[in-house]
């Protein structure tokens, strides 16, 4: 199990950004301020969906202490972001699609003055009906929110004759799921400082996951060069995929350029509720069948995915929940169909798991209700119809083979929570019942095929004598800087104060891609991998021609180049970093540029890459209240050696309490376009409470022979599984099937009086 | 100027403002006084991102005015160490308690208070303290392995 321990002991290490975040000495960006900066504020719209005849920003404008507001006409480039496709207006021109759509935006000396200021701008609705449902959206009558009409994307894989095979078949399941609008509900809210330099650039201090792709959006916004702009997006208060579109970046950019004094924007839970990115909800129709041994035989999915008013990332998405929406399964007939549907829903877009939740708690409840029909244990279901290593990839594509998937499942199937399964304690009340249940998956990593995926890094000895790695990612929590200064220290033998560690700026590191899609690690130990030898290389040599020491003899370690212990003496120290970087007189950088590893076959979307994971809970129902308690939990991850334990546990624990919530409470309710949920208070995020006392995590460490990739991401999967896991632990207590998250409580109360008779039975009386 | 004079003493110094008796202590703190170690995230009082200490109590930083605060001694993250981190911040950075790090100042002022009250507390206890904590990063292992760190007690 990986625990702190001595196993671990040696890589257990604080966080290096550990020490500013407990004393509150770390200032986020949204902590930032300048003398004289202004506040800045949005104007969102009060309709989901209307013509926006008129807007009258006069009365804002000559309120004093007003120093610039803006609207469409105040856009000098692209009226448009969306990192894929362009289409969300940054101010809205002549139509809202969403309560979140920005209409006009105010920078006045204070908060209270930009939100008074706000007031006082009149905007002319035309209301236009509301399109709530993504499958009425699609019928001919419905409103169309864009020129090409409600569809963003649909997506299709098929292979075999499903519909032939499903006759011949001995089971059939059929079962429809849905899931929530799950919110991210990082802590820190979107913001930052927007600053006008005097030079005329602009700096943007403020949260992304790709600083340069907000360069890129920002500059095609404000119609000045990419140059001309520098973005600061680290470090962040959690984002989850939830900040990786622009939020108040263009906003803030355009009220400093305009006002041209910094201006500092920072969003209320409320407004960030209104505004932002949700999970998309999906609607997942399944049908599968197996024969007469309960092999799987063929498999349908369809998924309707609400991809809300803009597309930012909803295509993707898609592409992802139709590539896991078979599982890691050997089925020979295939049909997957996709389509993901603009509504008047928010903005659903980037959430860590990334399609893949929705699509795994479908396909594995439906591997629970197959292996009941079968008489089969749900486990042994499993084993019987795993994905050999070399078996093509879920799209028919070539994958890296793992043994990986085998190794989670037998992981599980040696738990000491699935064991409980069969060995059940007696219930202290009547009215409580324990259940276990395990879920499998398999999770790509990276962006996968036909999506531009670049990858790099830079490695040097700085001026000051330091070791220094620049990427271009984003400290959001997940321990980058740790995981990065603990590959610097294995390789350079070094030690933490021998090293600088450069991230999100723009001016400062090369672009390395975004911190998305669990392959942040995956590139920094390539990246490392090919600068390491090289810079190694020369800093060898220089302290050889310094020490006139053979560079055999040399290595690098703490502090700088040692020489070699042999027979009759220990090291010794041949030149420290810094008289290195004197001698040499100045910067010695490498920099290698490459892209992520996708597979060879031209399968959009298609991953090579896979982290393959399961989960096993206990859980206990309380049937007098539909509350479902969560006692057990075991994690078994096969994501490659654990570089950074610590941040490794915290990353499982932390994203299967995210998927706790995906299960059980967390819901972003919306009734006629308009948010229910506007707070922490009724978006109910689990507590301190909800934990499981019991937690292991298995971390399978083995990568197949000769693996160039290295440590997988673990960003992502440990949320991907639990929700079936649960779904089944529900079904083993109380009996009864789920296929709506959160799941709705009042679905497992039961009378009390039916349960009173039930243990009047039960205890033999007449 | 605001006719209302605010006083408090802030991690040890006194402090004197002129401010509308409804402002809030949280945007006291932030604002008036730079003091951005306590954050902000709901402004209703579930979250915990701004729990500070008012007379060695803890509260909502969000749910607390001006008026209600005059006269208090205020504690602060950042006035939490005497010198080196106090022994919840080295609990906290030796159990891997925080992540993105928002939460961590409520959460970590949270512990500080239920260890003065219940110095050796049990599971159930730590978990009564902290529920009104939210953290969205961790997932709590990290922050439920500090606290008993600094004298939780593992058992039940
Ligand atoms: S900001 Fe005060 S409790 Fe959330
Ligand atoms: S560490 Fe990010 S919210 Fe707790």
């Amino acid at each position: 199990m990986l625990t702190r321990g001595e196993r671990t002991s040696h890589k257990w290490r604080r966080r290096p950004d550990g020490p500013d975040k407990v004393t509150g000495a770390l200032r986020y960006l949204t902590d930032m301020s300048l003398p004289g900066m202004l506040h800045g504020k949005v104007l969102r719209s009060a309709e989901p969906h209307a013509f926006v005849l008129d807007i009258r920003t006069a009365k804002a404008e000559r309120v004093p202490g007003v120093a610039a507001v803006i609207t469409h006409l105040d856009v000098p480039g692209l009226n448009r972001f969306g990192i894929v496709n362009p289409d969300q207006p940054v101010l809205c021109e002549d139509r809202v699609r969403y309560v979140g759509d920005a209409i006009a935006a105010v920078a006045a000396d204070t908060k209270e003055t930009a939100e008074y200021a706000l007031s006082l701008i009149e905007v002319d609705y035309e209301p236009i009906p509301v399109v709530d449902d993504p499958e009425l959206a699609l019928l001919p009558e419905s409103p169309k929110l864009h020129e090409g009409g409600n569809v963003l994307h649909r997506t299709s894989y098929r292979k075999g004759e499903p519909e032939d095979a499903f006759a011949g078949c001995t089971h059939i399941v059929e079962g429809t799921y849905y899931t929530p609008r799950q919110m991210h509900a990082y802590m820190e809210t979107e913001g930052g400082l927007f600053v006008p330099e005097a030079d005329g650039r602009l700096t943007v201090y403020a949260a992304t996951q790709h600083g340069y792709k907000d360069r890129m959006q920002l500059s095609r916004i404000l119609g000045i060069p990419e140059e001309a702009i520098r973005i600061v997006s680290s470090p962040i208060g959690g984002s989850f995929g939830g900040k990786d579109e622009l939020n108040v970046q263009p906003y803030g950019a355009l009220l400093a350029r305009k006002a041209g004094i910094p201006v500092k924007l920072h969003n209320s839970r409320r407004e960030s509720v209104r505004a932002g990115l949700k999970r998309h909800p999906m609607k997942i129709v399944m049908k599968t069948g197996i024969d007469g041994e309960g092999r799987l035989i063929a498999h349908e999915a369809r998924i309707t995915a609400d991809t809300g008013a803009y597309s930012t990332l909803g295509a993707p998405v898609l592409n992802f929940a139709t590539e896991h929406a078979s599982g890691p399964y050997r089925i020979p007939h295939v049909s997957i169909e996709g389509v993901s549907v603009f509504t008047n829903n928010g903005v659903s877009g980037e959430f860590r798991g990334f399609g893949g939740n929705q699509a795994i708690f479908a396909v594995e409840s439906q591997m629970n209700r197959l292996a009941e029909l079968a008489g089969m244990d749900p486990w042994e279901f499993r084993r019987l119809n795993l994905r050999e290593p070399d078996d093509p990839g879920p799209l028919g594509q070539r994958i890296l083979p793992s043994a990986g998937l085998l190794k989670a499942w037998q992981s599980i199937a040696d738990s000491e929570v699935w064991s409980r399964r069969t060995r059940k304690p007696t219930e202290s009340e009547p009215w409580i019942k324990r259940g276990v249940g395990a879920a499998l998956a398999m999770h790509g990593s990276g962006l996968g095929y036909g999506i531009p995926d670049p990858g790099g890094g830079r490695l040097s000895l700085t001026k000051e004598g330091k070791l220094e790695a620049a990427f271009s990612f984003e400290e959001f929590g997940q321990g980058i800087t740790a995981t990065l200064e603990l590959m610097l220290m294995e390789r350079f033998g070094c030690g933490a104060d021998d090293l600088s560690i450069v991230i999100g700026d723009t001016d400062r590191v090369p672009h390395t891609g975004s911190s998305t899609a669990s392959r942040s690690t995956t590139i920094a130990h390539i990246a490392l991998s090919k600068l390491h030898p090289q810079l190694s290389e020369r800093l060898i040599a220089g302290a050889s021609a310094m020490a006139g020491v053979a560079a055999e003899r040399l290595m690098t370690g703490p502090g700088g180049i040692w020489i070699k212990p042999d027979d009759d003496s220990g090291s010794s120290l041949a030149a420290t970093y810094k008289e290195l970087a004197e001698t040499l007189g100045g910067e010695l950088a490498f920099e290698t540029k490459f892209d992520f590893p996708v597979t060879p076959d031209p399968i959009v979307g298609g991953h090579y890459l896979y982290t393959c994971a399961a989960v096993a809970v206990e859980a206990e129902i309380n049937t007098l209240t539909g509350a479902v308690r969560l006692l057990a939990k075991h994690h078994a991850v096969a994501a490659g050696p654990a570089v950074n334990p610590m941040g490794y546990i915290g990353q499982i624990e932390g994203a299967s309490v995210m998927a706790q919530g995906f299960t059980l409470t967390e819901d972003a309710l919306m009734l006629d376009g308009h948010y229910k949920t506007e707070n922490l208070d009724n978006y109910i995020v689990p507590t301190i409470r909800d934990v499981a006392d019991d937690f292991t995590l298995h971390a399978i460490e083995e990568l197949p022979e000769g693996d160039p990739y290295g440590p997988r991401g673990i960003g992502e999967v440990g949320s991907v599984a639990l929700a079936p896991a649960i779904a089944m632990a529900v079904r083993d207590a109380v009996g009864k099937w789920v296929n709506r998250l959160p799941i709705p409580r009042e679905e497992l109360i039961e009378s009390f009086a039916s349960q009173l008779a039930g243990k009047t039975e039960g205890a033999g009386a007449t | 100027m605001n006719p209302y004079t605010w006083r408090a003493v802030v991690n040890g110094a006194e402090a004197e403002l002129h401010v509308q008796p409804a402002e809030r202590l949280l945007t006291i703190l932030r604002d008036d006084l730079g003091l951005t170690g306590t954050k902000v995230s709901c402004e209703l009082g579930r979250c915990g991102s701004c729990i500070v200490h008012m007379d060695g109590r803890p509260v909502n930083a969000c749910l607390v005015m001006a008026y209600q605060c005059n006269g208090a001694s205020i504690t602060t993250i950042e006035g939490l160490a005497e010198g080196d981190l106090h022994k919840v911040q080295e609990a906290f950075l030796e159990e891997g308690g925080f992540q993105c790090g928002y939460c961590t100042p409520g959460m970590i002022m949270s512990v500080k208070a239920l260890l003065d009250e219940t110095p050796n507390p049990t599971t159930d206890q730590i978990k009564e303290g902290l529920s009104g904590n939210i953290c969205r990063c961790t997932g709590y292992g990290g922050i439920l392995r500090a606290v008993k760190r600094c004298g939780g007690n593992a058992s039940k």
